[in-house]
């Protein structure tokens, strides 16, 4: 009994810290640092694209494909990371304040019903995310604020750059890299 | 004869002169020049032929760098082409998102390729169809772009039939043109390739047939060389044997003469024809002088042979000019007042003296008076000088004793034959002046041995003057230089 007490403890444990490094369970590499800035999580839109600043109510609006179309008339391509990444989980929680399971019967309904227009794409990676919003105009995702690169351009959330202390979006400690 | 045919006859006559001097010149030298001469051709072909191959060389790398390399560039960039649009169109056969961005990432790689090879190209564009052209395949290449970068989007956005739409009106004729453009590229590296190709091979058939010219020449003019220095060669063992011929001759009647006389007296005297005392005293004379006569001559073949073989052996001392002169004239004496030559003497008073062995010294200036005898012609007078001689160049301080005649003189194109032995001039043979050529050759051989040397200085019927030159002894050092330098010959 106290065998299988102890089995079941270090299969809890293991389930813990895969959540807590999805990265090293996938055999990336070790994180550099974790400071307060990676911790951050960046909305990337294309170079081309003119918008510089979004709300969090319209960024809501864009992420649960209630908007269709940027300001230029260009359509909006919305671009998620792979469930159970700490990234989604915070877009989820932070962006559509919904988890997993209401995200997608929302897509599900919606686009049932004719209330949601843009279906997202999935992508495995950071780096699938930003070259697919690079080859994209209208494309949005998100990444890392480490992640992040010259290929693609972060918008402020709410007036906050993502090195702002008040930026309203940030992935969960026990979550990050 | 007229003023401007003696003028003609003149002219023609220094010409000859000079003509004959290079001969003989060329006749002396002729082995080593024409040796040198082989060698500045074959140089000359070698430098050529190096030149010409390099020349070739140079063409071919040139066609390898222009044309043949660009035409494996041009290759690359067909390649990478129709890559950058395989992998847009392979984004299209898929919905997984990401297979479409890797695709995606490989058709901008091959893009990046294709824009950086024709960069590349514009900046090689020398010919102002090149520039055209590549200028027209930048432009095609950037529309194309546009176009690939739309239905890229449409794609991952997950339009296909917009992609798909896109593709057909904007791509197909867009990358056609690119194409096009690269096939002209192509074409023209083709064109640039053949013309290479044309130069490259006129330049081989022309170094070919610059080869074969050069070999023939340097064959012909190493067979022409070889066959004049065999002439030259032939000529000279032929004039060897000539004057051996004529030296024979002219001995055998040197000694024919006075053998003749010889016999005849003593025949005389055998038969009884003489019998006064007189008469026997006069034959005695006649054959004492022609036994002296062929003596003289025997002594001096004998010493030409043993000085021309160096086994003569002199001892060299301070001697007095005005001696050697005085007992010169004293040996020479009968002769020349049987000649009816006067000498006249002139002795410059506080001479050093000289360095020499006094017999062989007497016999050297003793064959110049008795040329001066021989030769004097018409105007019997002769004059011995003694006088200093100041150092020059590499000679040093000497005596000069010269002695000089009033006779036939000699060409300027002989002064240099007259001191070979035997060799006699046809103006003297046809003049029949008897002589053996050894004279002079033993004259100068006298003079070298003892450290000196002879000069000449001779005009034709005005006369010549030749000068003994010897170092003068005036200290012990000079001495014993002039003596080391004998003990060497």
């Amino acid at each position: 009994m106290h065998r299988l007490l102890g089995m079941l403890t270090m299969v809890g444990a293991a389930v813990l810290l895969l959540e807590v490094s999805p990265g090293a369970a996938r055999g990336g590499p070790p994180p550099a640092s974790t400071t307060a800035a990676e911790q951050n999580l960046a909305i990337i839109v294309n170079q081309a694209n003119a918008v510089d600043d979004i709300s969090l109510k319209e960024l809501r609006m864009v992420f649960l494909g209630e908007r269709s179309h940027w300001p230029n008339g260009r359509r909006i391509t919305l671009v998620m990371m792979d469930p159970g990444l700490a990234e989604r989980k915070a877009v989820l929680r932070d962006i559509c304040r919904m988890n997993e399971n209401e995200f997608s019967r929302h897509f599900l309904q919606g686009l049932f019903t004719g209330e949601v227009f843009v279906s997202p794409k999935t992508l495995s990676s950071a780096t699938g995310v930003r070259k697919f919003v690079f080859n994209v105009p209208g494309a949005i995702g998100y990444v890392r604020a480490s992640d992040v690169d010259a290929t693609v351009k972060v918008i402020r959330v709410n007036g906050h750059g993502v090195d702002d202390p008040d930026y309203p979006l940030r992935i969960e400690a026990r979550a990050s890299k | 004869m007229s003023e401007e045919g003696k003028h003609a006859n003149a002219g023609r006559s220094g010409l000859q002169r000079l003509v004959q001097a290079v001969s003989n010149q060329i006749a002396r030298h002729s082995s080593s020049l024409l040796l040198f001469m082989v060698f500045c051709v074959v140089v000359a072909v070698g430098a050529f032929m190096i030149g010409d191959l390099h020349t070739a060389t140079v063409q071919v790398q040139r066609m390898y760098a222009g044309s043949v390399q660009g035409l494996r560039q041009i290759g690359e960039l067909q390649y990478e082409a129709q890559e950058t649009r395989r992998s847009t169109l392979y984004a299209l056969t898929t919905n997984d998102s990401n297979l479409q961005v890797e695709y995606a990432d490989q058709s901008r790689g091959a893009d990046r390729l294709v824009t950086d090879g024709i960069a590349q190209y514009l900046i090689g564009a020398r010919m102002p169809r090149e520039v055209e052209v590549g200028r027209r395949l930048q432009q095609d290449w950037a529309a194309y772009l546009k176009v690939r970068d739309e239905v890229l989007a449409s794609i991952l956005e997950g339009s296909t039939k917009e992609a798909v739409d896109l593709d057909l009106s904007g791509g197909v004729p867009s990358f056609d043109r690119v194409r096009q453009d690269l096939e002209e590229v192509k074409r023209l590296y083709d064109e640039q390739a053949s013309e290479q190709l044309t130069v490259v091979d006129a330049s081989s058939r022309r170094s070919v047939l610059r080869l074969v010219g050069v070999l023939c020449f340097t064959l012909l003019f190493a067979s022409a060389s070889v066959w004049a220095i065999q002439r030259s060669k032939m000529l000279s063992a032929l004039k060897l044997a000539k004057m051996q011929m004529d030296f024979v001759a002219s001995v055998s009647h040197e000694l024919r003469t006075p053998l003749a006389v010889i016999c005849a007296s003593a025949q005389n005297i055998a038969d009884g024809v003489v019998d006064e005392k007189e008469q026997l005293a006069k034959y005695g004379s006649v054959i004492r002088h022609h036994s002296r006569q062929l003596t003289e001559l025997v002594n001096q073949i004998l010493l030409f042979a043993s000085t021309h073989e160096g086994r003569n052996r002199y001892v060299l001392r301070p001697l007095q000019a005005s001696a050697i002169i005085e007992s010169v004239l004293t040996n020479t004496r009968e002769l020349a007042e049987e000649a009816g030559f006067v000498v006249e003497q002139n002795i410059e008073p506080d001479l050093p003296p000289v360095m020499g062995d006094f017999s062989a010294v007497c016999q050297c200036l003793q064959n110049l008076v008795l040329n001066a005898v021989k030769y004097g012609g018409s105007h019997p007078s002769i004059a011995i000088r003694a006088f200093r001689g100041k150092a020059e160049g590499q000679h040093p301080a000497e005596v000069r004793i010269s002695v000089e005649d009033h006779g036939i003189g000699i060409d300027s194109a002989e002064l240099q034959q007259i001191f070979e032995p035997f060799y006699r001039s046809p103006v003297v043979t046809a003049a029949q002046i008897h002589g053996t050529g050894l004279g002079l050759p033993l004259a100068k051989g006298i003079a070298e041995a003892m450290g000196g040397r002879i000069s000449v200085v001779s005009k034709v019927g005005v006369g010549s003057r030749f000068t003994l030159h010897l170092p003068a002894g005036q200290t012990v050092e000079s001495e014993k230089a002039a003596l080391h330098r004998v003990a060497q010959l």
